[in-house]
């Protein structure tokens, strides 16, 4: 009986020692991931609400968690869930009817023409206040957000980001087009004023 | 002008786009404006997470027995 107990006292402490280093890697990324997790939903306290509820099950699940891989893409998978399983579709963000979509250069050609002359281009982005953009973010739609705040903030690849949303490479692609120009035409609507 | 900023062109087309952006200036200075823009919105959107939050996740790990 004592040799199946050794080896049990061994796995059970190998087990521990694994769980304490997914552990703090966890937490380690865990600016970044609030970093994202801030833009994905209204307010800094549904952001911290949502943290606590993502660590609290990914702690809970670590062992499906495969080592190697990429385990910030992994907790906002379980972030962005979570965050649907919310409701989040009830919440805030006025659903406009018809979403403000322009071309590409817009926002440039905007600026350009509220200034009257050929600007150079950190000048422009001078125009645009901090909370200009954040506001402007608030305003793309759930769907086009999430995608943007991946790839533009959380600085995920296509591929990760279409792991994370579990939707298609195209998706992301043609989603995140339509987020960044309504982002623009948001920006645009800023500047003019 | 979209993929090659997102780097997801293979390499004879990102030859292709940087000759033209080298011939181009139009599409060159929206193309360092969409570069200063993504950068810029990168760094407006960045806020720090509270110390609070962080001891709170702390607090949500596992006790070792």
């Amino acid at each position: 009986m004592s040799e199946p107990t050794q080896t049990d006292a061994r796995r059970i402490a190998e087990e521990a020692r694994e769980r304490v280093r997914f552990e703090e890697e966890a937490l380690d990324l865990s600016d970044q991931v609030f970093r994202v997790a801030r833009h994905l939903v209204g307010s800094r306290e549904e952001a911290e609400d949502l943290m606590q509820e993502t660590y609290a099950r990914a702690f809970r699940s670590w062992r499906s968690f495969t080592p190697g891989t990429n385990l910030r893409a992994w907790l906002l998978r379980i972030l962005t869930n979570l965050n649907i399983d919310r409701g989040r579709r009830q919440q805030r963000t006025p659903q406009t009817t018809s979403i403000d979509e322009h071309p590409d250069y817009y926002l440039y050609n905007k600026i350009e023409e509220a200034e009257g002359r050929p600007l150079d281009e950190e000048r422009v982005i001078e125009k645009l206040s901090q909370g200009s953009i954040v506001d402007a973010l608030a305003h793309v739609p759930h769907d086009f957000r999430d995608v943007l705040v991946l790839v533009d903030i959380g600085e995920f690849s296509y591929a990760d980001t279409a792991q994370i949303l579990d939707i298609p490479i195209g998706t992301v692609m043609s989603r995140l087009h339509r987020a960044r120009r309504i982002l623009k035409g948001e920006l645009a609507e800023e500047v003019a004023t | 002008m979209q993929p090659y900023l997102d780097r997801t062109l293979d390499d004879t087309q990102v030859r292709e786009a940087e000759a033209h952006l080298d011939g181009c200036s139009y599409c060159r200075s929206r193309y360092r404006f969409e570069v200063s823009l993504r950068r810029y919105v990168r760094t407006a959107a960045a806020e720090q997470m509270p110390v609070e939050l962080k001891a709170k996740l702390s607090a949500l790990r596992t006790p070792l027995q």
